[in-house]
């Protein structure tokens, strides 16, 4: 066991497989959108471009308006996931923190609507958005969106709020802060890492759904990523070039900015957390 | 943690605690209401009818003769065992998988945002992207993995179209898409145990290993369970990559059951034997969480 | 008090309806070109004021768009009055009550008259239960592909027989001892491709699934016969590589258009990628010919293609009609051709010097899309596709003996047609 002993190289290592294995794929479409079509089925199989180009990025800009797509996909995104874990919020600290006599009953519901598959449910929900009128409005997906996140949401969050100690939320309480304000000051800064998982999760849930989208979102102009990038295809040719490109697009900023945003606000929310 | 109920009850207004607790969940009853209520409950009664739009949109009432026909449908207990043998197998080793590497993501790098991109990238890749990747990964021609075997002079495999390999291929992609859910899971549970705890044990002379047993995975219990309870219920509905890699084959030897119920009720247009079947899924995945809801409120106590 | 509430309220809006403008919407494909039908719809609405029609672009491929339309027509919403759907599905939508049947507007003899005009496959798969439930808009067919030089090389003339192909494939590729060339390329993978390769051997032996009343005529030992063949090109007379359970329909197109087969049966998109991709290695040396027969057999294709039909809930049916009419008249078929490179779904149209000078191929391809056949017409046809794709894709990657696979299938056809 004198190999562990020596932890940097090891740790080395070990950041390398975590590395490779999130990034290979990523990196695979990264590639394929620097070559051309025939370039795909060459034999030997080639890794890097045997002749890189741009063209297939100009050809996604220029056959979807796929600034348009990035766009929808955001504001559908942020919003579910603001609600989402607004309200996650509030319910998971009821059951994490209140002694609710059907806690367990509440728990059961909350996990027991994500068991459904959501293509079973679609012609109801269809009709809903239809009778309210929401049809090609951001709100027939936030909403939808908000939901099928809120369990898992939820749940993390109890994990985590359960997980901190009452007195500093008694603390503040005896300092003349309400409850919510305790939620709000206390509560959710120190599970900060929990409550960005959560936000994770929703928002990924939402940046990648595709069956809903295509179904509660169809005009053009209210089109999300997924949604536009299948149609690249064509009935019966999938150009991978192209919808690489058109996934390079809509994967990297994503991940970029939740990867800083995890490293600089969440590191600071919980260092400053656990000190306070 | 079985504390009696605090003293500051009564300082939120005059809100009992069970008045509070109504308030804080009804924005989510609302929500889920709106959303979930009236489709799940059409669900459940369109399983009592005979409806195949194939025969026209009259739907007759039936009571469970949909049920029944269910239990005798040789390709429905196909695409059940398949669906438990991914649970089965995809669950576990996504939790191990996701373990290890928030455990890895989770060390006191400089630089922490290269590992946390690897952790994250695998969720944010869309299920049905991963299942074509994966795919021409799989290809027998064109992937990579017959291309990095064969440079390791072993023969060329036809991963796609034999049902065992299919399958493994299949679980593969999926512990490697969801070890990412699990692990961002876990690590923002890591995130929250004190260092001075593992310094603590490490006075008491505790190793690393010891530690992790006795510091890390306790602490890490609620959180694990969080994962493994959402895992589960994503890998009964696994649809999308198998969907994309085989679509169920070669004949329907991968089939799982999500993919069958879309076969019935969007392809073949059977809407009451689709639905029953859904009701089915719900069912199936339902004993299995109440069991581990019983170990989370176990766990509280 | 009520009902003369309504009543008023229908008059009111029956009279503003006459001076207000009639607003129609069409759904199509994102793969179908929703530019040029915008283009076509624009001539429409300039030859009739007063009829707006706009265009709903739905996913890019068959199967998204009936995940779509399911949901939408489940729902009975009259947002759309006339839909693009895949020639497999009218049976379906006329049995769902989706569709409204063109009978009503069109009188027996002018039917007639009318369907006659179109490729006589059309006349089938449109017709169900001797009523029209859809008009075509542009047509497709399973071509055989071939290269041209290589046949020359070797002094071979396109085959007429599946035997002759076999004969003159192994010659090409003992002469050529290219490891990179294969012989016959077919669609193979768990695709509705695949129901065709089924059927195409099937129909080359005289056969078929079912005869024109819609009774089950399929016997055990042609499916068997027909599936033996595809395993026996790969595994007896070598012109297929062993992985053909693996070949979905673009990757036999993308490797031929590198060079890389000799034969291929594929549907008429394929033609525009040889000639004008710019990395393909096969420009100008690839030919079109009519699928070959079993001796005693006959020639035929598997017909593709899209049609017009009205939603059963669009508000002004006989509007939407006048639409369809107009979408499925030859002078659109034209714009379609030139525009598009559609193929024509009237013989007629392929023979116009304008539509010729734009796809020279179109007078090698009308030959082949008059033998092309239905697939199963059948409300039930995705089941009958279910059976057909899982069982001939199970015998490609050696799951399962033909023998057994043509039982099954065999079994699941005889439940579908007798209702079970």
């Amino acid at each position: 066991m004198n190999f562990l002993r020596s932890p940097r190289v090891w740790l080395w290592i070990a950041a390398a497989i975590v590395v490779v294995n999130g990034f290979f794929p990523a990196v695979w479409i990264l590639f394929t959108s620097l070559k051309s079509e025939g370039e795909l089925t060459r034999l030997p199989i080639t890794y890097w471009p045997a002749q890189a180009t741009l063209q297939n990025y100009l050809q996604a800009f220029h056959e979807q308006p796929l600034a348009r797509y990035f766009f929808n996909s955001v504001v559908v995104g942020v919003f579910s996931t603001l609600l989402c874990v607004g309200v996650a919020s509030l319910a998971a600290y009821a059951l994490a923190r209140l002694h609710l006599p059907q806690r367990g009953l509440i728990l059961s519901v909350l996990v027991g609507v994500s068991m459904f598959p959501v293509a079973s449910l679609m012609v109801p929900l269809y009709q809903t958005f239809n009778e309210l009128g929401l049809r090609n409005n951001y709100l027939a997906l936030i909403l939808p969106y908000s939901a099928l996140s809120l369990p898992v949401a939820t749940l993390t969050l109890v994990s985590f709020f359960s997980g901190i100690p009452r007195d500093l939320e008694s603390a503040a309480m005896i300092d003349g802060s309400t409850r919510i304000g305790a939620l709000w000051r206390v509560v959710m800064p120190l599970a900060a890492p929990g409550v960005f998982t959560a936000a994770i999760l929703a928002f990924v849930n939402s940046w990648d759904e595709f069956l809903l989208a295509s179904t509660l979102l169809p005009a053009k102009v209210m089109r999300t990523l997924p949604v536009g990038i299948q149609l690249y295809q064509g009935e019966y040719s999938f150009p991978w070039p192209l919808i690489s490109a058109a996934l390079v697009v809509a994967l990297v900023p994503v991940a970029l900015i939740i990867a800083l945003f995890q490293e600089r606000v969440v590191g600071g929310l919980t260092q400053g957390g656990v000190k306070g | 943690m079985n504390k009696p109920a605090p003293k500051y009850r009564r300082s939120f207004g005059d809100l009992s605690e069970r008045a509070l607790g109504f308030w804080l969940l009804l924005p989510a009853a609302l929500l889920l209401g709106l959303i979930a209520l009236y489709p799940v409950l059409r669900l459940v009664y369109t399983s009592f009818f005979h409806l195949r739009l194939s025969e026209g949109p009259q739907a007759t009432f039936v009571g469970f003769a949909n049920y029944v026909q269910v239990f005798a449908d040789e390709r429905f207990w196909g695409a059940f065992w398949n669906t438990v043998k991914i649970v089965v197998i995809t669950v576990p080793g996504a939790l191990v998988v996701g373990l290890l590497l928030a455990l890895v993501a989770n060390l006191p790098f400089r630089i922490k945002w290269p590992v946390r991109l690897g952790l994250l990238l695998p969720w944010a890749l869309p299920l049905i992207f991963v299942g074509l990747i994966f795919q021409w990964f799989f290809d027998s021609q064109y992937g990579i993995v017959n291309d990095l075997l064969m440079r390791l002079g072993l023969p060329r495999e036809y991963w796609l179209i034999q049902p065992t390999l299919a399958f493994w291929a299949i679980c593969l992609t999926l512990i490697w898409k969801t070890s990412s859910f699990v692990a961002l899971i876990l690590l923002a549970g890591l995130q929250v145990i004190p260092t001075e705890l593992y310094e603590a044990a490490e006075v008491d002379g505790a190793s690393r290993w010891q530690g992790f047993w006795r510091v890390t995975l306790p602490l890490l219990t609620p959180a694990i369970l969080v994962a493994l309870i959402f895992r589960t219920i994503t890998a009964f509905q696994t649809f999308d990559i198998p969907y994309a890699m085989t679509r169920g084959g070669p004949g329907n030897s991968t089939e799982t059951l999500a993919m069958y119920i879309r076969t019935e009720s969007i392809d073949n247009l059977d809407v009451g034997y689709g639905s029953a079947l859904a009701v089915v899924l719900f069912v199936v995945s339902l004993v299995i969480t109440i069991i581990y809801l019983h170990y989370v409120r176990g766990g509280d106590e | 008090m009520k009902k003369l509430v309504w009543l008023m309220a229908g008059v009111l809006a029956a009279s503003l309806g006459m001076a207000q403008q009639t607003k129609l919407r069409v759904f199509v494909g994102g793969q179908q070109r929703p530019d040029v039908l915008r283009k076509i719809l624009d001539i429409y609405e300039k030859r009739n004021p007063g009829v707006k029609v706009d265009i709903e672009v739905g996913g890019a491929t068959s199967d998204q768009q009936q995940q779509y339309l399911t949901t939408v027509l489940a729902s009975r919403d009259p947002s759309i009055d006339v839909i693009l759907i895949d020639v497999i599905r009218p049976a379906q939508y006329a049995a769902a009550k989706w569709a409204d049947t063109l009978d009503k507007y069109l009188p027996g003899i002018s039917k007639v008259a009318l369907l006659k005009q179109y490729l006589p496959a059309y006349a089938e798969a449109d017709q169900i239960g001797g009523q029209l439930w859809a008009l075509p808009s542009f047509a497709d067919a399973q071509f055989l592909y071939y290269r041209k030089d290589l046949l020359e090389k070797y002094g071979l003339k396109p085959p007429k027989t599946w035997d002759e192909l076999v004969k003159e494939t192994q010659t090409i590729l003992a002469g050529e001892k290219n490891p990179n060339l294969n012989g016959l390329g077919y669609i193979g993978a768990k695709a509705e491709g695949t129901v065709c390769t089924f059927l195409l051997p099937v129909w080359a032996a005289g056969g078929d699934v079912a005869d024109t009343n819609g009774k089950l005529t399929l016997t055990e030992a042609q499916a068997q016969n027909a599936l033996q063949f595809w395993l026996d090109t790969m595994d007896k007379y070598k012109i297929s590589p062993p992985n053909m359970a693996e070949k979905a329909q673009d990757v036999v197109r993308q490797e031929m258009q590198q060079g890389r087969w000799v034969f291929g049966t594929l549907f008429g998109y394929a033609w525009a990628r040889f000639q004008n991709d710019a990395d393909s290695q096969v420009k100008g040396k690839i030919g079109v010919v009519p699928l070959p027969e079993f001796a005693g057999g006959r020639s035929a294709t598997c017909l593709g293609g899209w049609q017009w039909t009205i939603s059963n809930f669009s508000r002004d049916k006989a509007q939407a009609y006048k639409l369809v009419r107009f979408l499925s008249s030859a002078e659109v078929s034209k714009i379609l051709a030139i525009d598009a490179s559609n193929l024509p779904v009237l013989p007629s149209v392929y023979k116009d010097p304008d539509v010729l000078k734009a796809n020279p191929w179109f007078a090698d391809a009308l030959p082949v899309v008059l033998t092309a056949r239905a697939r199963p017409v059948s409300a039930r046809y995705p089941e009958i596709s279910d059976a057909i794709v899982s069982n001939t894709n199970a015998v490609l990657a050696r799951t399962k003996t033909p023998e057994q696979a043509a039982k099954d299938i065999l079994a699941k056809l005889q439940q579908i047609y007798a209702g079970k």
